[in-house]
């Protein structure tokens, strides 16, 4: 609370600090879309858990499946990547000092592209014409307007990758011999990660639309199925980046304290945009066609972002005990006591980051072949994306909102919203502790993921899944009331708080730190090793696939 | 001393039966994995060797060409299907495989790279990218087999990872070249 009181006493040098005026706007637009989003991502995230219960049927003419496509399009692609947007161009404003005007008419044609993308998709799904879940991967075929939209909504985010290289590129020129500032350089990993992420889905869908069109009569299933995750696991190492961010730069601020060493931070950022593709393997570890050799190398190429991730864990648990003991900490873990677990900047972020150690011990469960086996296709998964997406990236989403918004709409973070945002912290994690965990237990005793009615003519195996999918209803409700409290804190910080000045919390390196290394900018270069990566990771398996295909199979619509 | 430390180590693991056998079972793994794993072994063990016996570096490389070249007719050597095939069914060319990349090719690369200028390396990058363009295009269109122990879809694999392997070689030369940064 201290901190909070402490922001609204900001000497006026730094106020001058702070985030164009024009390219606030963009940011707010961004987080208006995403918010949104989150409501009827929500709303459809409750009817969802009710009717897995039994608790609620849904209306004539909607069915389960459709609810859970839009459920996961709308909130694991369009609210994760609009605040991924909004929060990395601030964060580029932010340390560049404003966005290039050309850049800005990019970032909003881009805004314009996504929406109308997102319009089409979801009109789509809306109207029964695609409720082929979040993955779309044949053969289950959906209206070709729904593989149009997405189209569409790639090239809105391709044209904001476009424009931070070239504001990237500009700040560079202007300022030789300097490293980029550490925020900047978070936002090109993110960019250059979705840029390359996005390849392998957008040959996926330039192979779906002459299939769903009728122009070619059957597809590779395998193929199309490798692209997908191709693009669906990074994608959650793009919202580990962006979560990171805040974890190794805004927290240390926020605790009072100073981020950790930024050669090893920035070391962090290179091996996961270099290293990340082809971990999506481990999606496919139970499916045919894929040798075990394949399978067992690629484990290796798994589990390698946990060596940036225990980097992570044991950088923030020195900055984290370091501003502990500069505020009188003493003891083992007196420091812990100190920590401002009053500030929602700090618990909402604080609790994301505990998260991750049960959510990253899960992943290695989900790598190893013989494991993955047992929980594949059960609702351990879904309780695993809950922990990991809901909360790691999530609440941290979350905690950014509460000085990044009423920074942007030049307002106060007051301390009733600090209190709303404490309640609403909690709320959330109560709800993802009962629902995820709740997911993970089912899952282990067999209950299915992706299946409307899992009663089975009433065996009894079957029916003692039901009392956890009780659980995932009571969690699901909480869960509901956090997004309600969340999107009303973002609308009021957004519109009606008072108004005044908010801290962009950006902190210091720690004093006689050796100068940032320039080798580490070599974008360029660290992009050949990302394509030399994925080019040995998946020449094997998509030859494979391609020259010893089995027969191709035509549209399905299940629905 | 940590470097070499390094280089051992990952020279150790890679010869041990396990690692060479599993790296040796795919044709792609065999050229692409194993074989620049240990030039790269030999790369970091290369200062330990130059500190300990520096007169024989400088008597016998002293312009780096004749390590350079060294580097060139070893590599080619192991360019040829017929010469992993000897591998894979003689001991002593194996032998000779896990001492000629880290010591024949690793060590007089490293040994080499800083001596000579510019136009060298990139001379001898053109001809990495050569390589792996030909020999990328000539497994994929032939139609036989031209390994014993490999089949024609391992060799096709291969193929395309030298070609993509190539690609990436391509688009560092571009940048090199027409980027800001000229030197290596």
């Amino acid at each position: 609370m201290e901190q909070v009181q402490n922001i609204m006493k900001k000497p006026k040098s730094l106020i001058s600090l702070g985030v164009n005026t024009q390219d606030a706007r963009i940011s707010l637009t961004y987080f208006t879309t995403s918010f949104a989003t989150l409501l009827i991502g929500g709303i459809l995230g409750l009817i969802q858990g009710l009717e897995r219960a039994g608790l609620y049927q849904l209306p004539q003419g909607f069915n389960y499946y459709q609810v859970l496509s839009a459920h996961g399009l709308l909130l694991l692609v369009v609210f994760t990547a609009t605040f991924t947007i909004g929060y990395q161009l601030a964060n580029l404003s932010y340390a560049f000092g404003g966005l290039l005007p050309g850049v800005r008419k990019m970032v909003w044609t881009g805004i314009f592209l996504k929406l109308a993308g997102v319009i089409l998709t979801v009109t789509m799904i809306a109207l029964n014409e695609a409720s082929v879940l979040y993955t779309f991967y044949p053969p289950l075929a959906a209206h070709p307007l729904f593989y149009v939209g997405l189209v569409i909504l790639v090239l809105g985010i391709w044209s904001v990758c476009l424009a931070v290289f070239i504001n990237y590129r500009h700040w560079r020129k202007e300022h030789p011999g300097q490293t980029t500032p550490i925020l900047s350089f978070f936002a090109m990993g993110v960019f250059i990660l979705w840029f390359f992420a996005s390849l392998g889905v957008t040959i996926e869908v330039f192979m779906i639309i002459p299939w769903v069109l009728g122009i070619t009569e059957t597809i590779n299933v395998m193929v199309t199925r490798t692209l997908f995750w191709w693009f669906g696991h990074t994608l959650v190492n793009i919202w580990y980046i962006v979560a990171i961010s805040a974890w190794y730069i805004i927290v240390p601020k926020i605790i009072g304290g100073r981020h950790f060493n930024e050669k090893l931070i920035r070391l962090v950022v290179i091996l996961l945009v270099i290293l990340n593709i082809p971990g999506g393997f481990h999606h496919q570890i139970v499916d045919p066609g894929i040798s075990l050799t394949i399978k067992f190398l690629h484990v290796f190429m798994s589990l390698s972002i946990a060596v940036p991730s225990l980097m992570t864990a044991f950088a923030m648990f020195y900055v984290m005990e370091k501003a502990g003991r500069k505020k009188g900490g003493q003891g083992l873990f007196g420091w812990f006591r100190k920590l401002p677990w009053g500030d929602v900047r700090f618990l909402a972020p604080m609790i994301a980051m505990i998260a991750f150690i049960p959510g990253g011990a899960g992943g290695i469960v989900n790598t190893s072949n013989q494991m993955n086996q047992v929980i594949h296709n059960t609702m351990w998964v879904v309780g695993h994306f809950h922990l990991t997406v809901g909360v790691s990236v999530v609440l941290t989403f979350f905690g950014i909102c509460y000085w990044l918004i009423p920074h942007l709409s030049k307002r106060q973070l007051t301390q009733r919203m600090n209190k709303i945002g404490i309640i609403q912290t909690w709320i959330w994690t109560a709800g993802m502790a009962i629902m995820a965990g709740s997911m993970h237990i089912a899952g282990l005793i067999g209950d299915p993921r992706r299946t409307s009615d899992t009663t089975y003519g009433g065996s009894d195996i079957a029916l003692s899944w039901l009392s956890y999918e009780y659980i995932f209803a009571i969690g699901a409700a909480l869960l509901f009331a956090g997004v309600i409290i969340q999107v009303f804190a973002v609308f009021h910080m957004m519109f009606f708080a008072p108004k005044g000045h908010t801290e962009y919390p950006v902190a210091l390196p720690e004093e006689d730190q050796p100068a940032v290394p320039m080798w580490t900018e070599r974008w360029g270069l660290w992009s050949i090793l990302l394509i030399a990566v994925v080019a040995m990771a998946y020449v094997i398996p998509i030859v494979d696939m391609i020259v010893n295909a089995p027969p191709g199979s035509p549209p399905f619509r299940t629905w | 001393m940590k470097q070499a430390g390094y280089g051992l180590t990952l020279y150790i693991i890679l010869i041990l039966p396990p690692v060479s056998e599993l790296l040796e079972s795919m044709m792609v793994f065999h050229m692409h994995t194993q074989m620049p794993l240990f030039v790269f072994s030999g790369f970091l063990i290369a200062p330990f060797l130059q500190r300990k016996f520096p007169n024989f570096f400088n008597k016998w490389n002293r312009t780096g060409i004749p390590g350079l070249l060294l580097v060139v007719l070893i590599w080619t050597y192991w360019q040829l299907p017929r010469a992993m095939d000897d591998a894979l069914l003689l001991t002593m060319v194996e032998l000779f495989k896990f001492i000629s990349l880290p010591f024949l090719v690793g060590v007089p690369l490293h040994d080499s790279w800083k001596k000579v200028n510019a136009k060298v390396q990139y001379s001898f990058l053109i001809y990495i990218f050569l390589s792996l363009i030909i020999t990328g295009f000539l497994y994929i269109w032939l139609d036989e087999q031209i390994c014993n122990n490999y089949l024609v879809i391992e060799q096709q694999t291969l193929g395309w990872s030298s070609l993509a392997m190539g690609f990436c070689l391509l688009l560092y030369l571009s940048m090199k070249l027409f980027g800001k940064e000229n030197t290596m």
